[in-house]
């Protein structure tokens, strides 16, 4: 059996298999045989497989297996690189590369679409060392897939100010109301936002701190645009309970003992207009009519 | 499966979404696109509204990577279903795909791995194939493609498990004029050999592309111009089957639109001035039904 450097996957090597008439008769394999030895070569660089491969008489069968090596991580290194450009930007291409090499070991692709290859990078980096020592690694993969995802989310209908208009008074401590596809909340144990900012001006990232308290983020498709802002922990509480499906009016109860219960309606109504025309809902229905 | 052969759709680009606002705004001189089926196996956004305005002007094929026909592994179901609703949503000419794996034990390496060229491949490939066309209720067309190695089992040549293939199963085919360039070159064996033996009356679109030449071996980067060799190649393809649509794939260094149609013009020139040279023979009987 002839060994494969999995590192140096176009080396030339000694063994000379140079024409079909050499090699001693290949072992009779099937069809799921072949295919399992050649993917255990293509991804681990197992060598059984080079028993069925001759060369092509001007080089040996290593060096035209290695091609499909190569390709193999080269392909979704790049992949990675293309989906989380300011993780890799942030990282150097050097340490993402390195990183990218484990990430591919340690999840193998198992989705015929490559636009989900990346999905469990936010995991990886958390779980993995060196890279979990720093939240900010994480957070921006996090970040960056959160935006990707809202890119191409579902199409669905979004609530309108006009459509809530229709809502007689007495209903609207009854409605809830439910978030566009497209929009995903995350909680950031840093500076994350103003990290993102500083890599998408290609300047210097901002210095990672762990401020008081969470950032908390919202992420979201606007005008076929991804967009993240920073909301108020105050905004953030009220979001959150309102996609548990807090009724408008519970909302309000919740905001009362929150802050000054004065204001407490009118912020509220405020924070349901703000999302409203940042298009971050698709619907309002009465609870007790919908449950 | 047989099927109505798809009309003659003339030279076309590899939709790419770099190009989108270009071809939206400038229409430019190209007849069809193709477009890469995964791309747009997502669940909305601008995406999906690229494709169908495109669609609404140009004639659009549709070109996946994943279908792993040649795979040992089950099918993959839900692949199988967003296929078929892209395909009802999209209403393209055709839908195609590539003669490879691309992984088993629920793994997909993500690249068009070699098929042996054995008879029980041959028997696996063909039942796939007919059971994808049953699925999606319309006949497939599959892409040879380029390869570095070859397996000591295989029992035939590539051409020879390509024509059986479509003579058993009714699928059309795509035939990559670079990928014979390529696999001929990496192999060993005549490309005008394999051209001649590809059944004429199968092939619905030629593929050109540009590749890398490692000396000892041809990678199939998709990165560059079309070469000469690959020039003289097209035009012997043209002169054997005919008036087949064609497109130029660019997957890597993607230059402007506007370059990528100058590159077209080349094709539409040889392919043109060979139609004429055969007073249009066969070609323009067919194009005309
Ligand atoms: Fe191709």
């Amino acid at each position: 059996m002839i060994d494969v450097s999995l590192n140096e996957p176009g080396a030339t090597r000694s063994v000379p298999r140079s024409s079909k008439s050499e090699v001693q008769s290949a072992p009779s394999l099937t069809l799921a045989e072949l295919q399992d030895l050649f993917q255990r070569a293509v991804m681990d660089g197992d060598g059984a497989i080079l028993q069925s491969i001759p060369g092509n008489g001007r080089t040996t069968s290593d060096v035209l297996l290695g091609v499909y090596q190569y390709a193999y991580r080269g392909r979704l290194a790049d992949i990675l690189g293309i989906d989380h450009p300011l993780l890799k930007r942030h990282m150097g291409n050097d340490v993402f590369d390195e990183m990218a090499h484990a990430y591919i070991t340690a999840y193998p692709s198992n989705t015929p679409n490559v636009r989900w290859f990346a999905r469990h990078l936010p995991t990886f980096l958390k779980t993995t060392a060196p890279y979990d020592a720093h939240a900010d690694l994480s957070e921006l993969a996090e970040l960056e897939q959160a935006l990707a995802n809202a890119f191409d989310a579902a199409d669905e209908p979004v609530l309108s100010l006009v459509d809530l208009q229709a809502v007689p008074p007495d209903q609207w401590a009854a409605l809830i109301f439910q978030r566009h596809a497209s929009a995903a909340r995350m909680t950031s144990r840093c500076n994350i936002y103003e990290c993102w900012q500083a890599l998408q001006d290609e300047e210097e990232p901002a210095t990672i701190n762990e401020p008081v308290v969470n950032q908390e983020l919202i992420v979201w498709r606007k005008d076929e645009m991804s967009r993240v802002r920073i909301m108020t922990t105050e905004e953030a509480m009220a979001w959150d309970e309102v996609m548990r499906g807090a009724t408008f009016g519970s909302l309000c109860e919740m905001l009362a003992v929150y802050d000054a219960p004065d204001t407490a309606p009118m912020r509220a109504a405020q924070f349901l207009q703000t999302w409203i025309s940042a298009e971050l809902l698709t619907t309002a229905s009465n609870k007790a009519r919908s449950s | 499966m047989t099927g109505e052969k798809p009309d003659y759709l003339g030279f076309g680009l590899g939709l790419r979404p770099q190009h989108y606002s270009d071809i939206l705004e400038g229409s430019p001189n190209v007849d069809w696109f193709e477009a890469i089926s995964e791309n747009y196996m997502i669940p909305g956004g601008k995406p999906l509204k690229m494709l169908d305005q495109i669609r609404d002007r140009y004639p659009i094929v549709l070109h996946g990577v994943s279908l792993s026909i040649a795979s040992t592994a089950p099918f993959d179901k839900d692949y199988l279903a967003n296929l078929k609703s892209l395909a009802e949503r999209t209403e393209p000419e055709f839908v195609s795909d590539h003669l490879c794996w691309t992984g088993v034990h629920g793994v997909n390496l993500h690249d068009l791995l070699p098929v042996p060229y054995t008879e029980e491949a041959l028997e696996h490939v063909v039942s796939r194939v007919n059971h994808v066309q049953e699925y999606i209720g319309r006949p497939i067309a599959l892409e040879n493609v380029s390869s570095y190695v070859q397996f000591e089992q295989s029992q035939m040549p590539e051409w020879e498990f390509i024509s059986e293939m479509t003579k058993r199963t009714g699928c059309w085919l795509v035939f990559d004029v670079n990928n014979v360039f390529v696999s001929a070159f990496n192999h060993g064996f005549d490309a005008q050999s394999y051209i001649d033996a590809i059944p004429a009356d199968r092939v619905v679109q030629f593929h050109l592309a540009g590749h890398e030449d490692q000396m000892t071996h041809i990678i199939d980067t998709h990165d560059a111009m079309v070469c000469d060799e690959v020039w003289d190649l097209y035009r012997a393809s043209v002169r054997r089957f005919g008036k087949v649509s064609t497109i130029i794939e660019r997957d890597d260094n993607i230059p402007p639109l506007k370059e990528m149609v100058q590159e077209l013009t080349i094709a539409r020139d040889i392919a043109n001035e060979i139609f004429s040279e055969e007073n249009l023979a066969k070609g323009s009987q067919r194009a005309r039904v």
